[in-house]
C-alpha cells in the first residue's frame, strides 16, 4: 500500500518540523506544509494530499476558521485538528467545523497514527448499512404497501438519487444515530389522496389528512426499516427523527452531504418513491 | 414548548453566522403560528431528536441564498444556485443545528443530535412541520431576509 500523504499546516516551523518527522517515522509521506490561511488552498490544491494536520492557535485566521474554508474548498478533505487544548468545548467546535479527528500536543506519535489510519482506513460498518439498506428499505416498502392499502407493487430500484424533483407531496424524515442520514418520501398529490381513501376506507376529509396519511405511511416504512438495520448490526442505534411534510410539484429535492438510494414502487394509486442514504460519520476523536 | 427553549437555536444563528464571514445578525420579527407554513425559493429541512425533537426549516429567497453562498465562499460570484452553493448553504444549517446541539446541552438539555439537512428549491408552497405550533423567527443577516422555522416538542 502506498504511504498516506498529509499535508501539515501550522504557524510554528519548530511543531511542523517535530510533526513531520512523526508522520515520516510512521510511514507516512508529508507533501506539503503551509503556516497560514494565506497559503492553505494554494498548496492544498497543488500537492492533493489524502489528509490534513491543522493547528488550531494561528495567528489571523485560526484552525477552525481554515478547516471550514478548506472545507468549502474541498468537502471531501480530511482534517486532523491538532491542539494544546482538550475540553469539550474546544472538541464540540472542531466536530461542527468540520474536523474528522482531534489529536492533542505534544502529539505522540503512536497517537497520532492511530487517528490517521482509522480516518483512512475504509469503513466497513458504514459500507455494510450503505448495502443492508437497499434491500430492506425496498422490502419493507413492498411489505407495507401490501398490509396497509392491501395492494401489491411493483418495485424497482433506482441509480444515484442526488438530485431528486418532487411530484408533489415530499415526505422527509432525519434519521439520527451512529450513521446519521435521511429518508425522502415522494408521490403526487392524486396518488396520496387516493391512498389515504384505501387506507383510511373513505375520501379524506382535508388536505391536512391527506399530507398525515402520506407522513404516517413513511414513517411506519422509515421507522421498521431503520429498526431492521439495527437488528442486523445493534451499534447503528438508528432512530428517525418526525416526518417534515413538502407541497408543491416541481420543487428539486437536494440531500448534498449524503448518497442516496431509491426505490421507486408502482402501485395501482399511483408511483412511490423513496429514497434514503446515510452519512459516513468520520468523527474520530483521541 | 416552552417558548425559552429556542434561545439556543437563536444564540446559535447569532453566534454562527458572523463566523461565516457576514457582518451583521439582527432579528427581525418573532411570529407563532400553525405547522402549516408557506415557502419558496429555497427551504433547508433538518429534524432533530432527543429530549426536544422535530424540525428546523430555514428559508430564504433564490437571490438571497445565492447571496449567502458568495459571501460564505468569500465574496466569490454566485450566479445560480449550484451544487456548491447548495452544499454551502446547507453546511450553514448544519452548523447552525449543531452549535444550538451544543447550547442546548449546556443549558442541560442533553442528547439532542440532528440529521444531515435536505434542501428544497424551486417555486415552493407548502411545507408541514411535525408540531401543531411552529415558531418563525425572520432575521436580517446582512441584507438577506433569513427564516428560522422552529417546529420542536419535548
Amino acid at each position: 500500500m502506498s504511504a498516506i500523504r498529509v499535508m501539515v499546516v501550522d504557524d510554528s516551523p519548530f511543531s511542523r518540523t517535530l510533526l513531520a518527522e512523526a508522520l515520516t517515522q510512521g510511514g507516512c509521506e508529508v507533501v506539503g506544509e503551509a503556516e497560514s490561511i494565506e497559503t492553505l488552498i494554494q498548496v492544498y490544491d497543488e500537492c492533493k494530499p489524502d489528509l490534513v494536520t491543522m493547528d488550531i492557535a494561528m495567528p489571523g485566521a485560526d484552525g477552525f476558521e481554515c478547516t471550514k474554508t478548506l472545507r468549502l474548498h474541498d468537502p471531501a478533505a480530511k482534517v486532523i485538528l491538532v491542539s494544546s487544548m482538550k475540553d469539550e468545548e474546544t472538541e464540540a467546535d472542531a466536530r461542527h467545523a468540520g474536523a474528522v479527528g482531534y489529536v492533542q500536543k505534544p502529539v505522540e506519535e503512536d497517537v497520532l497514527l492511530r487517528v490517521i489510519q482509522n480516518v483512512m482506513s475504509p469503513d466497513k460498518m458504514f459500507g455494510n448499512l450503505d448495502a443492508w439498506s437497499c434491500d430492506i428499505f425496498a422490502e419493507v416498502l413492498a411489505q407495507n404497501i401490501t398490509r396497509m392499502t392491501k395492494s401489491t407493487a411493483k418495485i424497482t430500484e433506482q441509480a444515484d438519487l442526488r438530485k431528486n424533483i418532487s411530484q408533489g407531496i415530499t415526505v422527509v424524515i432525519g434519521i439520527i444515530g451512529r450513521y446519521p442520514g435521511s429518508i425522502v418520501f415522494d408521490l403526487t398529490q392524486e396518488a396520496a389522496e387516493k391512498m389515504a381513501e384505501i387506507m383510511l376506507r373513505r375520501p379524506a376529509k382535508s388536505p391536512a389528512e391527506v399530507v398525515s396519511v402520506a407522513a404516517e405511511f413513511a414513517n411506519v416504512v422509515g421507522g421498521v426499516a431503520c429498526s431492521m438495520l439495527n437488528r442486523k448490526e445493534k451499534s447503528f442505534g438508528l432512530r428517525v427523527a418526525p416526518p417534515s411534510v413538502f407541497q408543491g410539484a416541481t420543487n428539486e429535492i437536494i440531500s448534498p452531504m449524503l448518497h442516496m438510494h431509491g426505490v421507486e414502487a408502482d402501485t395501482d394509486f399511483g408511483r412511490l418513491s423513496l429514497s434514503f442514504g446515510f452519512k459516513k460519520g468520520t468523527v474520530l476523536w483521541m | 414548548m416552552d417558548v425559552n427553549r429556542i434561545n439556543p437555536i437563536l444564540d446559535a444563528v447569532g453566534g454562527t453566522l458572523p463566523q461565516l464571514g457576514f457582518q451583521s445578525v439582527t432579528k427581525k420579527s418573532v411570529a407563532l403560528g400553525g405547522s402549516v407554513l408557506k415557502w419558496a425559493g429555497v427551504m433547508i429541512n433538518i429534524g432533530m431528536l432527543g429530549s426536544i425533537k422535530g424540525s428546523i426549516a430555514i428559508g430564504m429567497s433564490t437571490a438571497g441564498a445565492c447571496r449567502f453562498a458568495s459571501t460564505m465562499m468569500m465574496g466569490m460570484e454566485v450566479k445560480e444556485l449550484d451544487e456548491l452553493s447548495q452544499s454551502a448553504i446547507s453546511e450553514m444549517a448544519n452548523m447552525v443545528c449543531a452549535n444550538a446541539c451544543t447550547r442546548f446541552s449546556q443549558d442541560g438539555i442533553e442528547g439532542v443530535d440532528i440529521s444531515p439537512p435536505v434542501l428544497f428549491v424551486g417555486e415552493g408552497g407548502k411545507v408541514t412541520l411535525p408540531v401543531p405550533k411552529v415558531i418563525s423567527v425572520a432575521f436580517m443577516v446582512d441584507d438577506i431576509q433569513v427564516d428560522i422555522h422552529i417546529g420542536l416538542h419535548e
